[in-house]
């Protein structure tokens, strides 16, 4: 177990900077998932850590000791990779134990280790088989084994549940989340997927063009995002997000979108700035009235919760209500926004307000 | 089967047959010459009067002036099929791996450089080879045959092997990398064990080609005992009256060989001599 720190960390692909760097500190023994949408810099970030990309700038240190120079072989790291990489010549058994096998290890040593960790992770019945005979679940978690039984420094999984369908995916999910409660070892996690990064991270570094927007516990992230990419990012459905202009008088301040006003608690700010206001759809109330009047157009319900698509003067917003909505197309509803909950973002900087 | 199907079919049989009569006939021939006796080498007949096996007996026991030296010669020819086989393998696989696998600055010059040598006929390298092989003393050793050999088969091989080695999974590598192996463990642990069947094709194509050379064993070797049986076929002819029946018998001991290892390993031909051949 170990603690993991990038400093000014650049990556460079001929003339075009990737990343531009990136300072991040990961505690030992602390899940911490890298999200962004895909050419992010995220994978490339994580595969510095490995030692599968050269460091352009920057340091990344492994517990205290600065790896840019260490082959990705003595870098005591262990890597789940998003097509499994499993050595298709060879047993779940020997998959599993190859790493040991190069080190040298003792026989038993490497039977012992193996079946340990098939038996955490119910392979015990597959040892034998080739990776062509597995589903891609068992696939998935012989790749874990082959980076338990080393029991590295760190280990690092690079999206490995896309290639999965949803409910396995939903499985896996707590499978690593429980490995990781179990084993305490430091992880990085790479995702695109934000609902794995809130579900599965203790802390979450948004990535968004080389660059981290947040870094942060997923609910930190989700209720205080300090800018609008990560508003809009994390969450889902995603933030509703207006344009108005603050109109401030005296203690009390709104915006005014939509020929509304919506109701705020920013503290900063100016009288008739032009902003953009984001507010989850959880946080619109349907229930009073003499609010904001809108028409719904669509209604999702899904069981313990109903999403509806209304409309504010041409705009559509998402709202979602708990317990099912008697409501159809067409139905006039109340929409009162909770100001507690209303974010404001500049809309040239997109930082929050 | 209705009527289009047929028609494709008929097509189909319209090519093949000519080309398998076109195949088979020669072989026919030689069988048929092997079979017959020294009278009846020439009667025209589709089938010998007497079938006999006595041309082969001769061969086996060097009964004729041009065989006296059978074994040692079919010997010669396979020592050096096998050595052009191993070294060919030896050479194109660590090329391959280098250059596909271990991206070696300059990989592709290589290889480049490599195919370009095809654009020489072998046949013009013929002088040029005899004289590097002279100036190093290697005339009339195995050796000289084997590496001019090596020389002409490698190219081909390293270009296959290359374009097959591409499409194993990188991640492999990868995984391997972080799994603490060096590239020679990778080469061997790795890499070696997937690229099996294509190895095998390229080795049964080195050893084909070794085994059926003629032009660069008939000026390289000159000595009765170093010569492949390939040259001392070619010898038969030199005389007015050649003993066809028993050229053809030997000719037909000759080509079992290939015939046998290709059997063997067909399966892996087809696959592996394809396999990488057109990038997808």
């Amino acid at each position: 177990m170990a603690s993991v720190s990038f400093r000014e960390v650049r990556k460079d692909f001929e003339k075009t900077a990737v990343l531009h760097g990136i300072s991040l500190d990961i505690a030992d023994g602390e899940f911490m998932v890298l999200v962004g949408p895909s050419g992010c810099g995220k994978s490339t970030l994580l595969r510095m850590l490995a030692g599968l990309e050269e460091i352009s700038g920057g340091t990344i240190a492994i517990d205290g000791r600065i790896v840019n120079d260490v082959d990705s072989k003595d870098r005591d790291v262990a890597m789940v990779f998003q097509s499994y990489a499993l050595y298709p010549h060879m047993t779940v058994r020997e998959n599993m134990g190859f790493s040991l096998r190069l080190r040298k290890e003792d026989s038993k040593l490497i039977e012992e280790r193996v079946s340990q960790a098939a038996r955490i992770l119910n392979l015990e019945p597959y040892l034998d088989r080739y990776p062509r005979e597995l589903s891609g679940g068992q696939r998935q978690r012989v790749a874990m084994g082959r980076a338990i039984v080393r029991d590295p420094k760190v280990f690092l999984f690079d999206e490995p549940l896309s290639n999965l369908d949803a409910k396995l995916r939903v499985a896996m999910r707590a499978e690593i989340k429980a490995l990781h409660q179990r084993l305490k070892t430091t992880t990085v996690y790479v995702t695109h997927d934000q609902v794995e990064a809130m579900t599965m991270a203790d802390r979450i570094a948004v990535v968004n063009d080389g660059r981290i927007e947040q870094f942060g516990t997923p609910l930190d992230l989700y209720d205080r995002p300090v800018n609008l990419f990560v508003a809009q990012f994390i969450g889902s459905p995603a933030m509703n997000i207006l344009e108005g202009a603050f109109a401030k008088s005296g203690d009390s301040s709104c915006v005014k979108a939509l020929g509304h006003r919506w109701p705020v608690e920013s503290s900063g700010g100016t009288d008739g700035q032009a902003v953009k206001y984001g507010l989850r759809p959880e946080h619109i109330g349907v229930d009073g009235s003499g609010g904001i009047g809108a028409e719904v157009v669509v209604v999702e319900p899904t069981g313990a919760q109903t999403e509806l698509v209304v409309r504010v003067a041409d705009v559509s917003l998402t709202v979602v209500t708990h317990g099912r909505a008697n409501l159809r197309p067409g139905d006039k509803l109340s929409l009162s926004p909770e100001a507690r909950h209303a974010h404001v973002f500049d809309p040239a900087t997109g930082r929050s307000i | 089967m209705n009527t289009r199907k047929l028609r494709s079919e008929a097509k189909l049989w319209l090519v093949a047959i000519p080309i398998l009569l076109w195949t088979l006939i020669p072989i026919y021939h030689i069988f048929l010459f092997s079979i017959s006796s020294k009278d009846s080498a020439f009667s025209g007949a589709l089938w010998p009067d007497k079938p006999t096996l006595r041309n082969f007996g001769t061969v086996f026991r060097q009964e004729h002036f041009y065989l006296h030296h059978f074994w040692n010669q079919i010997w010669n020819s396979l020592w050096i099929a096998l050595a052009v086989g191993a070294i060919t393998l030896a050479v194109a696989t660590c090329a391959a791996f280098a250059i596909s696998r271990l991206k070696v600055r300059g990989g592709r010059t290589v290889m480049n450089a490599a195919l370009f040598t095809y654009f020489i006929p072998a046949a013009f390298l013929a002088v040029p080879m005899y004289k590097a092989m002279g100036a190093y003393g290697l005339l009339n050793s195995r050796w000289s045959l084997v590496l001019a050999m090596v020389t002409l088969a490698s190219p081909y091989a390293i270009w296959v092997l290359k374009q097959a080695s591409d499409k194993l999974p990188w991640e492999l590598d990868e995984a391997a990398r972080i799994d603490g192996a060096t590239p020679l463990q990778l080469f061997r642990l790795v890499y070696m064990p997937l690229m099996t069947p294509s190895l095998v094709a390229i080795g049964t194509y080195a050893v084909l080609l070794a085994w059926n050379e003629y032009l660069y064993a008939f000026l390289l070797l000159s000595h009765e005992n170093t010569i492949p049986l390939a040259v001392g076929l070619g010898h038969f002819l030199a005389s007015d009256d050649s003993p066809w029946e028993i050229l053809m018998a030997t000719a037909l001991i000759y080509a079992l060989p290939p015939a046998a290892i290709y059997y063997v390993f067909r399966r892996y031909m087809v696959g592996g001599l394809t396999s990488g051949a057109v990038k997808s």
